[in-house]
């Protein structure tokens, strides 16, 4: 009974099944006579999870390093926010973008120092995190939407390279290649799949453990503060409702795209392809029309299932004895 | 000593470290030369592991001075006693399962290295020296114990050691593989490098080491050359007494069948099937995940098996759970007291009380006077060492904790005890306090399945003994009657 | 020396308690500054603001002491509050409030169904599916008000029952209290005499030794989750009877002040020990803290700010001492 139903779960996580499934979408999307094979809807496609893309990077580092940081929706609102009021306020744009990034990672660092060096469970230090952080952008726009006044702040992510290729999308693509590259081919990368994979044993090599980790909530906290103000810029405004499921839903596509929560395992690429999956999957629900309601349950229930079956792969691994 | 070696590699005097409630070494000095192999024997608790933590970092040194190649080791990291040339390999292998093969070779050295190529083809031709066919780019935890091993050495080369350590590196290989890590000892002896193996099995000394240290109790015995000793020498120095004072006489009161396992079969189990008398003590021989605390674990509900059919007093039953099993009359102390058996912020009554819990409540509600009656008694007949009932059993010593584990069954006058390996890590007094216990249990009609890895306290306290191979039962034996070896041979066979 | 030893201990009490101390600080300030604040008027206030949170609090200090957590009580919160609400008219009170609880109660059973068959034993585990299950539960009840909210004033048929826990008053203490009372003084009988409740202390202390020795720790998960839904579904009809209305995102926020309140109290987020005991003391302080707050005009943002900073501090702080404790 046990091989049954383990097989196929063992293939969808080692064998990267998020490809797959989204060329099943694609293929019954073929079937229904909706715009979502329309150019406009391909780019938006891109566009719109770009942001996702890019937060999704830095949890990933934090994910393959044994960690896990639930701060990343308020760090993308707060430092979009931070961004349209500095700007707004008369300060000059790459100032603005720069202290929010700073912000960023400035999160990431109380973040890694909490619960690295003081070695406090990390889901529940980020949790607290991102409440404190949602208060702080409720109290920055008096939880109500705030524009941006400079038009130029638009064009950060608005610009168009060649007339096509949003800057968004540029951004999303550098920061990809980048988190790409550092996992990969770093001494840093290699060593965060160490850490995750047997903190002990990568202590015991050598490798300096507390600040590796720290550094890499600092990498989520940049990556989603660049995030944050790429939204802000892209949509010319700040919201505090922006980042509110930002961590769950990331989560759920990081680990769908093959990167557990048990750490050490998974990668940069996977998240990509995981992020793109449940994007492509919303964007064929809005085209075949389903009640926004209706997905949020949907989505819901995908999330909880992806969760389980991550947890249910590792209880079959550990009651095969 | 040999005039060949005269210059030591590695010295160490008059170390001693203390933990609490415990001399886990006393002054002991020991010199390794270069070029040698250096067995160490001593059983378990004899204060090997805690030399070897103290010389690769883990530990500090209370007092004393360490030598290593003319330098003197003050407050080494890990990381630093690997770089002067000093590598342990330990019995839990120091490798990152979900990493790739080259990866672990070159740990925290990626970009010292040069990046993945270079790390995944220097590690090639570290394994090539080894003899070693393994692929780079698989990952670890798709391996053998024994390619395990061969990274651990080849990670040691990498290093460029002059003094390899192997922690008990024969607990889990085959003989074959025991036979290919022999020949790579010997390479790595001719390429001049020392080594330091640690050991219990008195052959392996025999076999291929230059020099022997015997360890007991903290202490450095006697260290000789292997052509200067005999293997009595050796036995009666590793145990300090003759084996008749160190366990009670044998009890004999066996009965009629109380369990007979027909058939357990999990991954690794295959076929398993033994039977079990009143008032009998049967001993489990094996190596670490040979199967032997898997079998116990499926037979007291604590795993999932594949299929599984045991009877009880002549009758078949169903044990899906450890409560399943507590209510057939089972009982299990678990091989890894601290994780499996204890719960450690709680106190000793509670500890005590655990297994009792069922039948201390009445519709829902504990009787807490009953409880407090019951922790008292069990303390007192197994005589706990504890300020008081409300102390919480983490300060408490081993031995104490362990006996607090037993109170706990004892209170339920289970039918089948099985104890996994219940004296490590406790010392010697507490030791033979328990191996008179499991006397009394058997003697008042009770059974015990005993699990240990120390082989002359299986065979001192079982009627009859079972080795466990490979998920396997491969023999079964009368300790009077066969020889250690005979035993020995069993439990190895593949 | 002796002095010494004592202002040490004296910083180690104060260290121990900083959070408790702080919310003192806080009161004595507000007392002065604002004289309203201990008025009857104002301390019936915070027996009010005190009925919802602390029923969820006393279910999920099952939960943390049994070394789980639970995310999903906000979305219970919601779900229970419109479909109790929008059920009156068609069944009736008694028979409405019934549902809601069962819905509570299939909610706590759903969770604890994920966490055991998936083997999700870790807290970030738990954590994450019953983020994900509060999700669902919010999902369902916009889809089932079609996301309007329901009045509870519009009922056609007698709502006695809601108006009475909403605003009526026994003698000097609310309906509300005497529901608190009842439900501490049940949980605190199971949790400090029964079987099960010591079983939810094993649980979090070792859940492997535990279930070595016979200790049914997949039903002490099914309990201590199913108690808390049944306590968030209590939690929904008090706050819905108090503000006479039930929105389909009513209970958003509240699993975060749930375990706030359960760890300022005391008890250890690790699991294995803690009581309903301190959890009411947490949750007074958490009330009356943002009660002062509002009396000192701070901003609601800035009271969510300060629960997210208090969370991490209290987190931190009991780190801290389980470190020192086990040295």
């Amino acid at each position: 009974m046990n091989t049954k139903i383990t097989e196929p779960i063992k293939n969808i996580f080692s064998a990267q099944k998020a490809p797959i499934a989204m060329l099943l979408i694609f293929i019954t999307m073929l079937f229904f006579k909706t715009p979502f094979y329309t150019r406009y809807n391909l780019i938006d496609l891109i566009n719109s999870n770009s942001t996702l893309l890019i937060v999704a990077m830095g949890f990933t580092v934090v994910l393959v390093a044994g960690g896990v940081d639930l701060s990343v929706g308020g760090v993308m609102t707060v430092s979009g926010i931070i961004a349209i009021k500095l700007i707004n306020s008369g300060v000059s744009i790459p100032v603005a973008v720069l202290v929010s990034i700073l912000f960023g990672a400035a999160i990431g660092a109380i973040n890694g120092y909490l619960t690295v060096y003081q070695n406090t469970e990390p889901f529940i230090i980020t949790l607290g995190m991102g409440v404190l952080l949602t208060g702080v952008a409720q109290e920055l726009t008096t939880a109500r939407p705030i524009s941006g006044e400079n038009p130029a702040f638009q064009n950060l992510a608005n610009y168009k390279l060649f007339g096509v290729v949003p800057a968004l999308v540029l951004v999303m693509i550098v920061t990809v290649i980048v988190v790409v590259w550092l996992l990969r081919s770093t001494s840093f990368g290699r060593n965060c799949y160490a850490i995750g994979g047997d903190y002990e044993v990568a202590k015991y090599s050598g490798i300096n453990v507390l600040p590796t980790k720290t550094l890499t909530f600092v990498i989520s906290g940049v990556t989603a503060a660049i995030a944050g103000v790429m939204l802000s810029s892209w949509v010319n405004s700040g919201n505090s409702t922006y980042g509110d499921q930002t961590a769950l839903y990331i989560a759920s596509a990081v680990v769908v795209g093959g990167t557990s929560f048990a750490g050490g395992i998974g990668g940069a690429f996977k998240s990509l392809l995981g992020v793109m999956f449940i994007g492509i999957l919303s964007n064929a629900f809005n085209m075949l029309n389903i009640d926004s309601y209706i997905q949020q349950l949907l989505v819901g229930l995908f999330i909880v299932g992806i969760i389980w079956l991550d947890c249910y792969a590792r209880k079959v691994k550990r009651e095969t004895v | 000593m040999d005039k060949n070696h005269s210059d030591p590699i590695l010295e160490i005097k008059e170390v001693s470290k203390a933990f609490p409630g415990v001399k886990a070494l006393d002054r002991v000095s020991l010199e390794v030369f270069r070029g040698t192999i250096h067995g160490i024997v001593g059983e378990n608790g004899a204060g090997k592991s805690t030399l070897m933590k103290i010389l690769s970092g883990v530990y500090q040194k209370d007092s004393g001075e360490i030598f290593f190649d003319g330098n003197k080791i003050e407050d080494i990291t890990p990381v630093q006693s690997m770089k002067m040339g000093l590598s342990i390999i330990y019995q839990e292998l120091n490798l990152v399962n979900t990493m790739t093969v080259g990866e672990n070779v070159f740990l925290g050295r990626f970009s010292e290295m040069g990046g993945r190529k270079e790390v995944h083809a220097k590690a090639r031709v570290l394994l090539d020296s080894i003899g070693c066919k393994i692929d780079t780019e698989k990952e670890v935890s798709e391996l053998s114990v024994s390619d395990k091993q061969m990274i651990e050495i080849a990670k040691a080369l990498s290093f460029d050691s002059k003094l390899i350590i192997m922690d008990e590196p024969s607990s889990s290989l085959t003989a074959d593989e025991m036979q290919e890590l022999i020949k790579i000892i010997h390479d790595l002896k001719n390429k001049g490098i020392s080594i330091i193996y640690i050991t219990h099995k008195l052959d392996e000394i025999f076999n291929f080491c230059d020099v022997v240290t015997v360890m007991r109790d903290g202490h450095v015995i006697a260290t000789r050359n292997i052509d200067a000793i005999s293997r009595n020498e050796m036995i009666s120095m590793m145990v300090g007494r003759t084996i008749e004072n160190e366990y009670p006489p044998r009890p004999n009161s066996v009965g009629e069948m109380i369990l007979e396992v027909e058939d357990i079969n999990t991954k690794l189990l295959k076929n398993v099937h033994f039977n079990l008398k009143k008032g009998e003590i049967l001993g489990f021989v094996g190596l670490v995940g040979s199967g032997r605390t898997e079998t116990v674990r499926a037979l007291f509900g604590a795993d999932k098996v594949k299929k599984k059919s045991i009877k009880v007093d002549g009758k078949f039953v169903n044990i899906n759970n450890p409560i399943d099993a507590i209510k057939n009359g089972l009982a299990m102390v678990p091989e890894d007291r601290k994780i499996q058996g204890l719960l450690l912020q709680f106190s000793v009554d509670k500890n005590i009380s655990l297994a009792s819990l069922g039948e201390l409540t009445y519709y829902g509600f504990i009787n807490e006077k009953k409880e407090r009656d019951i922790s008292e008694r069990q303390i007192k007949a197994l005589n706990v060492k504890t300020p008081s009932g409300k102390t919480r059993i983490q300060l408490l010593s081993g031995g104490n904790q362990q006996k607090a584990i037993l109170g706990r069954w004892l209170e339920l006058k289970p039918k089948i005890l099985v104890l996994d390996e219940p004296t490590k890590g406790i010392d010697v007094g507490a030791k033979y306090e328990i191996y008179l216990l499991m006397k009394k249990i058997v003697e008042e009609g009770g059974s015990i399945i005993l699990i240990s890895s120390e082989l002359p306290e299986v065979l001192n306290m079982s009627n009859r003994v079972i080795t466990i191979c490979n998920g396997r039962i491969t023999g079964e034996f009368d300790p009077l009657l066969a020889s250690a070896d005979e035993i020995m041979a069993k439990a190895f066979e593949f | 020396m002796n002095k010494k030893i004592t202002t040490q201990s004296i910083i180690a009490f104060a260290r121990n308690n900083l959070i408790i101390l702080g919310i003192f600080i806080l009161a004595i300030i507000t007392s002065f500054v604002e004289p309203n604040f201990l008025t009857v008027g104002n301390l019936q206030n915070i027996m009010r603001q005190f009925g919802p949170l602390i029923m969820l609090s006393l279910g999920m200090t099952f939960i943390i002491m049994g070394g789980f957590i639970d995310l999903s009580v906000g979305g219970i919160i919601s779900l229970v509050a419109v479909v109790t609400v929008s059920l009156i008219d068609p069944i009736g009170q008694v028979a409405a409030l019934m549902v809601g609880v069962v819905i509570g109660l299939i909610c706590g059973l759903l969770n604890s169904f994920l966490i055991i068959k998936g083997g999700a034993f870790k807290q970030s585990e738990a954590l994450f599916l019953t983020y994900g299950m509060s999700v669902v539960f919010t999902a369902v009840a916009l889809i089932y008000t079609a996301a309007a909210p329901v009045f509870l004033t519009y009922s056609k048929t007698d709502y006695s029952i809601f108006t009475a826990i909403g605003e009526r008053f026994v003698g000097p203490v609310s309906v509300s209290f005497i529901i608190f009372l009842v439900c501490l003084l049940i949980l605190y009988i199971i949790e400090s005499r029964t079987h099960i409740g010591r079983s939810i202390c094993l649980t979090g202390g070792n859940m492997t030794a535990a279930r070595l020795a016979g200790i049914p720790t997949e039903k002490t998960i099914v309990f201590i989750y199913a108690v808390s839904g049944i306590m968030a579904a209590i939690g929904a009809v008090v706050l819905a009877s108090r503000v006479t209305i039930a929105s389909p995102i009513m209970g958003k926020g509240y699993e975060t002040q749930a375990i706030l309140a359960v760890v300022v109290g005391g008890t250890a987020l690790l699991g294995g020990k803690g009581s309903v005991l301190r959890t009411v003391i947490g949750t007074l302080l958490i009330i009356m803290m943002s009660n002062c707050l509002n009396l000192l005009g701070v901003t609601t943002y800035i009271q969510y700010m300060l629960r997210g900073a208090i969370l991490i501090l209290a987190i931190w702080l009991d780190n801290r001492k389980q470190y020192s404790e086990g040295n």
